[in-house]
């Protein structure tokens, strides 16, 4: 009797299908693809937010649900018909400051000195990242608003990211905590020296790169950004604060971690900035 | 793959990616949400079978990378992996057992979301193994594990029959096989 054997199709097929996802990959690191795949997923954006949008307003309830659930063990034991009326309380005043809280940030939203008289679109901030493993936020403004991909977004504090993807009605923001952020600074007195500003990841203070070692940085210390020719954004939007920095031996640059000055983990509404490296 | 195989799974995915880009966005535990997108390449490994598995995995992780913001093509590689890694690890156990689909979700989602961080920083992208990698490894395969039973139905559903491909055979069951 012959032996047993395998088939050899299966890895003929996982090797093929692993080298048209490397090559995905790199054309679309690479410049080659990417028109077509931000077309592609620009297109998928635009087709799926009216299903998204119609969906959400059904199910909505549902995730309520299962947010809610995770809490459940420490509710249950309460009579029913008090918990019933802690909740509608809850809820009204939960409500009213929530939208107390909305209030604060759209007004002033109106006041934003920094920007002068550059242009600008609000949006509301409708999703925080489809993915756990980048810091984005989703906005309800797109290309029909005249949002183009690198255009800074801020916020009531301050700088908040930079437009990573748009479609027609939205767009994602990639926010300064990301890891892939960068963002050119300026600090100290006139006329201040510069410095690189990164993100660390989703929640972390952002570290500050180009600070010379025993550079004299107090605790609130506002980093805004440079607007060299050529930066990403423009001149004097207020970037972060000091909140720790310390130089280690022998080392050449100061340790400095920064908190940004937008509440970024609570965004509900930004200001999408009309402007462009060559404006 | 029949047309009507290729509707029904076609289907099934769009209830997936509606499903994820509407309620599990709005379910966040410990700040990380979970992934049923993740679920499509370990079932479709588990009831397909290697080939099949890495074919559904690459195609479904195409369709996440729609709305992902991480590298276009890396759900695809990661979920062609996955997919027949699943497949290939369970082609000598009992597909029919009732506690597989859970088992393969809890193992297979947290070595796709390793491996997702893992090749994304080598592609590039360092600040991917920068997340707290261990919360989203437990709450993508915790929810997975228990969304995987539902989640075998569905995509048996899709798939015409439940392939042997890959399996180890005789002779006389090659021709079958393919």
């Amino acid at each position: 009797m012959a032996p047993p054997r395998r088939s050899r199709r299966p890895r003929t097929t996982l090797l093929l299908l692993v080298f048209a996802a490397v090559t995905i990959i790199t054309l679309d690191a690479r410049g080659g693809l990417h028109v077509v795949t931000s077309g592609v997923r620009s297109v998928a954006s635009d087709a799926f937010s009216p299903i998204r949008s119609g969906v959400n307003a059904i199910v909505e309830p549902i995730g309520s649900f299962l947010a809610g659930s995770v809490h459940y063990g420490a509710v249950r034991e309460q009579n029913q018909k008090l918990q019933a009326e802690i909740d509608r309380l809850k809820m009204e005043s939960r409500s009213a400051a929530d939208q107390a809280e909305a209030l604060r940030q759209m007004s002033s939203l109106l006041h934003l000195t920094y920007l002068g008289n550059l242009q600008t679109v609000p949006a509301q901030v409708t999703d925080f990242g489809t993915s756990d493993f980048a810091a984005t936020v989703d906005i309800n403004v797109g290309r029909s608003d005249g949002v183009q991909l690198s255009m800074p977004v801020v916020g009531d504090g301050g700088l908040v990211g930079r437009v990573v993807k748009v479609s027609h009605h939205t767009a994602t923001v990639r926010l300064i905590t990301d890891g892939q952020s960068a963002v050119g600074t300026r600090y100290g007195p006139a006329p201040g020296s510069l410095a690189v500003l990164n993100g660390t990841g989703p929640g972390k203070p952002l570290s500050a790169d180009l600070v010379p070692s025993n550079t004299p940085l107090s605790n609130g210390e506002v980093f805004v950004t440079s607007g060299l020719q050529g930066a990403l954004f423009p001149a004097g939007i207020p970037v972060a604060r000091v909140v720790a920095s310390h130089t280690g031996d022998s080392a050449s640059q100061e340790s400095v971690s920064l908190q940004p000055e937008s509440d970024l983990p609570h965004l509900r509404y930004v200001t999408v900035v009309l402007w462009g490296p060559s404006t | 793959m029949t047309r009507g195989e290729l509707a029904r799974l076609s289907l099934v995915v769009l209830l997936f990616v509606v499903i994820q880009e509407t309620v599990m966005l709005d379910v966040r535990i410990g700040g990380v949400h979970p992934d049923i997108m993740v679920l499509l390449p370990i079932v479709a490994g588990l009831i397909g079978g290697p080939s099949r598995g890495a074919a559904i995995g690459f195609t479904t992780g195409l369709v996440s990378d729609l709305f992902l913001p991480t590298p276009f093509g890396l759900s695809a590689l990661v979920g062609c992996l996955i997919g027949f890694t699943v497949g290939l690890a369970t082609i000598a156990l009992d597909r029919t057992a009732w506690w597989l689909p859970p088992v393969a979700a809890l193992g297979g989602s947290a070595l796709y979301e390793v491996t997702y961080g893992a090749l994304g920083s080598v592609l590039g992208q360092p600040q991917m193994l920068h997340v707290a990698l261990a919360r989203i490894v437990v709450v993508v395969s915790v929810t997975n594990a228990l969304l995987a039973i539902p989640a075998v139905r569905l995509v048996k559903w899709g798939m015409a029959e439940a392939s042997t491909e890959g399996m180890p055979t005789s002779d006389a069951g090659v021709g079958a096989a393919r």
